[in-house]
């Protein structure tokens, strides 16, 4: 059987198949096409199984990566939408959380609101802290406002009235009453789509939701159809922001829940090779281009996080807790007017892309640099395919170089340095903020540049692991085919932990496992194991942050509940030093994660082979830098295709593939993994 | 390199990126340890580091008016103290306007030296904002004190720890002196742990680099700083460029306090001067020196260049004059809990000076009021409600301005509707941007907030200080001023009633009572009739300009 990953990103799609008979993967790189992905994503599988050989009928599994939402959002081409807001507080978009978007720079705009007050339309209704209703919704306002709806010409609406995490009648009547009378236009709740509560981050959950809602409706439908088409046994199946998969028909409804899936996927891969290759703790570093993305994995599992932005705007969905700065391969440098050196977050992006690479980019970059010191490959890229102007990337440089006032490949030295030291810092946030030490962590590396710099970057930090996965170009295509199916159900209760309130805690545990147990049975026929696990956000009254505490699935007795208590105070304790042990706890939100385990693919092995490389292994040696500690040196260049498992390589050296290059520096070691990682370590 | 004196550019920029890290880690470990939720949640703490002649070389930046707040404490050891008197192990804290640097109260300074080798190489230090530190109101943070005796517990500089152990006598004399002991307790110790990681990874970074490359590095980052601010002062036409603006008055009866600043500029240098400013409060919104140096500090970085370091080299270089027993140098005791009311105002001052000197770089007056509010009661239990309230951003020379932002010294957030609705017994009917209060001008002025709140417990107080609500924020190259703020007690019925002023306290309220707190907008910019049609015909169909004013302040019949 055929599993295919399909993950399409702003340039290229990139396609992996693994084929379980032979244990080969299969990649396939070709162009995105931007107005419509699925056209590269149905011809990427075409291409993917005459590679392998292979007939569409035996592809059991298809599962892929989108940017269409995302494209969406950031560009601001999503659908007309309209607002229904409680009246009163129409204007809860417009003033936000009321904090300017930076310090001190008094020109910076917050992002526009998705919804302009001319399509806002105050609803005359009013929910209670408790639930109450304060003002009763009648029906001749909801015809007022479905008929004011009509004439905005609005083609999606989001429901967004206070206290609806709570009591949800009135939205679920405005709900109603529009998909009957306006069927065509995409309708989102606020208490569906993100049911807790702070209505700032939950409305602009919906609002966000139905504006990408259209657009993604869209590209879903038109991707079964072409999928189904090609003669796919399968449908595909979307990698969400929480790294998990759902069915184009559940990311129809809830496309708020694949925004941020861009590097969710790269994260899930990793954390599956590490896994294998017996690595649990990680930091996944994945430079690429304009941007890196850094990721903490404690124990095999990612750090999640509940809420996150993009573009400004705040999304309450669960998701991978990566963090992005603006420093990749092609971060411009360049030198101010008081003699200090920046790179990034200025990108040259795909075009005109570094000087090095010949499309007419004439501002030095990390690449270029790297090109310099012979750390790049100063002659082709790609296996030959593309070649290398190393002396554009020269020319480039020595403009650093003159602001500088040293030579050039001392400007370049010290661009890498620099963009070394900014994801350095990113490394350790990450790291500080779980409260860990990156020290006691492994460095995972991919991206096309993250291998490169790793090593440094590392060095930085005082790590001493790394591991460089066999593709570290198409990690991101490899996460698609060992993700699960997942998905999450939220309710608020904010009651407090008490025997009192166990008959309404048990019942909203039961809604919510009903679900998610729903949600899997439509979901997860391609997953093995179904489970539902239950988890509470918990509190100390006041406090203006949750903690997650897991429950029992199952009904709750005194007993479940103290120990939950118990269990809170616990992690308390351990996340910030101090629990207050006879407080009362407050349970904010209970949660059903629904993960439906689906079975790993065999991934292959490489044969074994002494502890040194085949001397056919060996491309070249050529002169490569490695800083003014260890200089300008003669230094191997190895083909990572031929390397074989045991083999160790000593830095200085390189070892180039296809889509990456890593950079062993002197002072570290390599040893390839039965599974064809390298694990690099610094020499004790 | 050079010299043994020198370092290359870049391993200075390593080097404090490695320091900034620091910083915030620091900053992680002080904000997941502390018990509060306003050093947890709103971040209102900031951390940093010194080098070993007091002057600051790193800090993770979380509000403006932290900017260089915990350098009175390091200097006041080593003035003190002295450097051969610091130990390794003792950790101080102060928290005095007067005589440890502090800006008001609440904000507790701790500072450790730090050691490598027995040789004195830096200072790791933190501020936090602690819930309370006594006075004679909950949360130490009144607008109405007459004295700074009534604000709450001075703290001197004292160590905290002595020789490796926390020093209980003086944690006893604190938290006895907080309505919230165990809090104090834990916030302290949530310092000091970030005080500790602070300085064991200062010294480390001494370790890995070599501490010669180390100082030479922070020399070169306050040089750095400093060029890059004399580049852009250097840029300025010389010349004095003055402004003035007015406080409402500090007390019902009273003169307003006018605001007066004179900045010279004399090619690369820049100097500040306050002179022609009034009297020192009555009420606690005097400034003092270091929190007139953070004003002064966020408005040039902010229109001169935003991404100046904020450190020590920058800081030196700016000349700072204010006039004894004014607003911004007040003698002690004058009150100062509020002082961001008159930094809001003396930031807005500054802002109007260097418009003159680069116009193209500066948005027209701001909201620039603190305005803050507290409804108290009892319900079941009893309860505070304590809330900042944004208002207008001014126009800027090419675009509109900000609705609906805090803006200059502080950036806090609000406090959800739902979740103020679930805790106290209240209910937000309003809240909106006001129609009309962003000043007109070819760039319109930010829109200031309207926020209804009805009181649902049988008796409520309500108090706040707030400003700009007699004197409004200032258009600029001819745009128009925006409108003030009020507070109007049961709006819209027969017993309304407009308070007489931004400061006011125990406003008697009963259940039902509706009082309505709307913030002030902000300047326009440039004339109005060159606002475009389309941009004021868009204006009307939001709702942000009436037709009235499209008509009377645009000359536009047809929006």
């Amino acid at each position: 059987m055929i599993r295919i990953g399909v993950d399409v990103g702003g340039t290229f799609t990139d396609v992996t198949a693994l084929d379980s008979a032979t244990g080969r993967f299969h990649v396939v790189k070709l162009p995105s096409t931007g107005d419509d992905q699925s056209i590269a994503v149905t011809e990427g599988i075409r291409l993917v199984l005459a590679d392998a050989d292979a007939t569409p009928e035996q592809v059991d599994y298809l599962g892929h990566g989108t940017t269409v939402a995302t494209n969406a959002l950031l560009e601001r081409k999503g659908a007309t939408t309209a607002l229904l807001v409680t009246a009163g507080v129409a204007d809860v978009l417009e003033i936000a959380r009321q904090r300017r978007p930076h310090l001190y720079d008094l020109f910076a705009d917050k992002p526009p609101v998705l919804v302009p007050r001319d399509r806002t339309v105050p609803v005359a209704e009013r929910i209670g802290a408790s639930g109450e209703v304060v003002r009763e919704l009648t029906d001749a306002e909801v015809d007022r406002v479905i008929e004011t709806v009509r004439r905005t010409g609005a083609a999606a609406v989001a429901i967004c009235l206070l206290h609806s995490y709570r009591s949800a009648g009135h939205e679920q009547r405005v709900e109603e009453a529009l998909r009957e009378r306006l069927p065509e236009v995409f309708v989102s709740r606020s208490s569906r789509v993100a049911p807790e509560f702070r209505e700032y981050e939950r409305f602009s959950t919906a609002v966000i939701n139905s504006f990408v809602g259209p657009v993604v409706s869209r590209y879903v439908r038109r991707l079964s159809e072409r999928v189904a088409a090609t003669g796919l046994p399968v449908g595909p199946r979307v990698i969400q922001s929480n790294g998990g998969l759902a069915s184009p028909e559940a990311v129809a409804e809830r496309p708020v829940t694949v925004l941020l899936s861009g590097p969710s996927a790269g994260v899930v891969g990793a954390g599956y090779l590490a896994g294998l290759a017996g690595h649990r703790d990680l930091i996944t570093f994945d430079m690429g281009g304009t941007s890196t993305d850094v990721c903490l994995v404690r124990g095999g599992r990612p750090r999640s996080a509940s809420e996150r932005g993009l573009g400004g705007y705040p999304i309450r969905v669960p998701s991978v807790d990566v963090h992005t700065i603006g420093a990749g391969g092609g971060s411009i440098a360049s030198v101010d007017g008081a003699g200090g050196l920046r790179v990034g977050p200025e990108s040259a992006g795909a075009r005109p892309g570094p000087a090095a690479y010949g499309h007419g980019g004439t501002q030095p970059t990390t690449t270029d640099a790297n090109v310099v010191r012979g750390r790049q490959n100063p002659v082709s890229a790609l296996g030959g395919a593309m070649p290398i102007d190393r002396v554009a990337a020269e020319r480039a440089v020595g403009t650093v170089a003159e602001g500088l006032g040293c030579a050039p490949l001392e400007a370049a030295r010290s661009i890498g340095r620099l963009a070394n030291s900014h994801m350095a810092r990113a490394v350790r946030r990450v790291s500080v903020e779980a409260g860990e030490d990156p020290r006691d962590y492994v460095l995972m590396a991919y991206g096309g540049a993250g291998p490169l710099h790793a090593a440094e970057v590392a060095e930085e930090v005082g790590m001493t692991r790394l591991l460089v996965p066999p593709n570290p170009g198409t990690l991101c295509a490899l996460g698609l085919l060992v993700s699960d199916v997942r998905s999450e159900f939220s309710r608020a209760f904010l009651r407090p932990a008490e025997a009192a309130v166990l008959p309404a805690l048990n019942e909203t545990i039961a809604g919510v496992v009903a679900e998610a147990r729903a949600w899997l049975d439509r979901e997860a026929r391609i997953a093995t194991r179904h489970t539902v696990t239950v988890a509470a956000d918990a509190r100390y009254p006041r406090q203006n942050f949750e903690l997650r505490i897991a429950l029992p699935s199952d009904e709750l007795d005194e007993a479940a509940l103290a120990a939950a208590i118990a269990d809170f105070h616990a992690q308390h304790e351990k996340s910030y030093g101090f629990a207050h042990a006879d407080a009362a706890v407050q349970l904010v939100n209970i949660r059903a994660v629904a993960h439906g385990e689906v079975a790993k693919p065999d991934l292959p092995r490489l044969p074994q082979g002494g502890a040194a490389p085949d001397p056919a292994a060996l491309r070249e040696t050529r002169e490569a830098d490695f800083g003014a500690d260890h200089g300008t040196v003669p230094t191997p260049v190895f083909d990572r295709a031929k390397l074989l498992a045991g083999n160790t390589i000593a830095g200085p050296a390189i070892v180039e593939q296809l889509d990456s290059t890593t950079v062993v520096p002197p002072g570290w070691t390599a040893t390839v993994d039965e599974f064809g990682n390298l694990l690099i370590e610094v020499i004790r | 390199m050079t010299t043994d004196r020198t370092v290359d550019q870049v391993t200075v920029q390593v080097i404090g990126n490695a320091m900034l890290s620091v910083a915030e880690e620091m900053g992680a470990v002080l904000r997941r340890a502390s018990y509060s939720t306003n050093i947890k949640e709103r971040a209102d703490c900031s951390t940093a580091l010194f080098d070993a002649r007091g002057r600051l070389v790193a800090q993770a930046e979380h509000i403006p008016i932290h900017m260089g707040s915990m350098k009175g404490l390091v200097t006041e050891l080593l003035d003190t103290v002295g450097a051969d008197g610091l130990r390794d192990g003792d950790v101080y804290i102060t928290n005095d306007p007067y005589t440890g640097g502090g800006t008001h109260l609440p904000d507790i300074t701790m500072a450790a030296p730090v050691f490598l080798a027995g040789r004195l190489v830096g200072f790791s230090a933190n501020i936090a904002h602690h819930s309370d530190v006594g006075g004679h109101v909950p949360g130490s943070n009144s607008g109405d004190s007459t004295s700074i005796f009534q604000e709450g517990l001075r703290i001197p500089a004292v160590r905290f720890m002595v020789g490796g152990t926390v020093n209980e006598e003086v944690v006893a004399f604190v938290t006895l002196n907080s309505r919230l002991p165990e809090e104090r307790r834990g916030d302290l110790l949530a310092q000091l742990a970030a005080v500790h990681t602070g300085g064991r990874r200062f010294a480390d970074l001494h370790d890995k680099y070599g501490s010669e490359t180390v100082v030479a590095a922070s020399e070169q980052l306050l040089e750095y700083a400093r060029k890059r601010l004399e580049l852009a002062v250097g840029a300025i036409p010389d010349g004095v460029y003055t402004a003035a603006d007015w406080l409402d008055a500090d007390e019902p009866g009273q003169e307003p306090i006018r605001v007066r600043a004179a900045v010279t500029v004399r090619g690369a240098e820049l100097s500040v001067s306050f002179d022609g400013t009034g009297r020192q409060a009555n009420v606690a919104i005097n400034v003092v020196r270091s929190a007139l140096e953070a004003t002064v500090y966020y408005a040039l970085k902010a229109a001169l260049d935003p991404d100046i370091p904020a450190n020590g080299g920058f800081f030196d270089a700016v000349a700072i004059d204010a006039p004894e027993g004014s607003i911004v140098n007040p003698r002690s005791p004058a009150p100062v809990a509020a002082r961001t009311d008159a930094c809001q105002r003396i930031a807005d001052v500054l802002l109007a000076a260097l418009a003159k000197a680069v116009p193209d770089r500066v948005p027209a007056g701001s909201h620039s009021s603190i305005t803050y509010v507290t409804f108290a009661g009892t319900d079941a239990d009893f309860f505070v409600y304590p809330e900042v309230i944004a208002g207008g951003a001014g126009a800027r020379p090419d675009r509109d301005g900000l609705d609906a932002v805090q803006v200059h010294v502080t950036n806090s957030s609000n406090l959800p509707i739902e979740a103020l609705e679930l805790e106290y017994p209240l209910r937000v009917e309003t809240y909106e941007l006001i129609t009309d209060s962003g000043g007109a001008g070819e760039y319109r002025g930010g829109l200031g907030v309207r926020r209804d709140i009805r009181v649902l417990a049988d008796h409520a107080t309500f108090s706040a200080h707030a400003d700009r609500q007699t004197f409004p924020p200032q258009g600029l190259a001819g745009g128009r001023d925006g409108s003030t703020g009020r507070f109007v007690l049961r709006p819209g019925t027969d017993t309304e009633q407009v308070l007489p002023g931004g400061r006011v306290s125990g406003i008697a309220l009963r259940a039902g009572d509706v009082l309505r707190i709307e913030s002030p907008g902000s300047g326009g910019y440039g004339d109005p009739h060159a606002r475009p049609a389309e941009s004021v015909a868009a204006d009307v169909r939001q709702g942000r300009v009436s037709a009235e004013s499209a008509r009377d302040d645009y000359g536009r019949s047809d929006a």
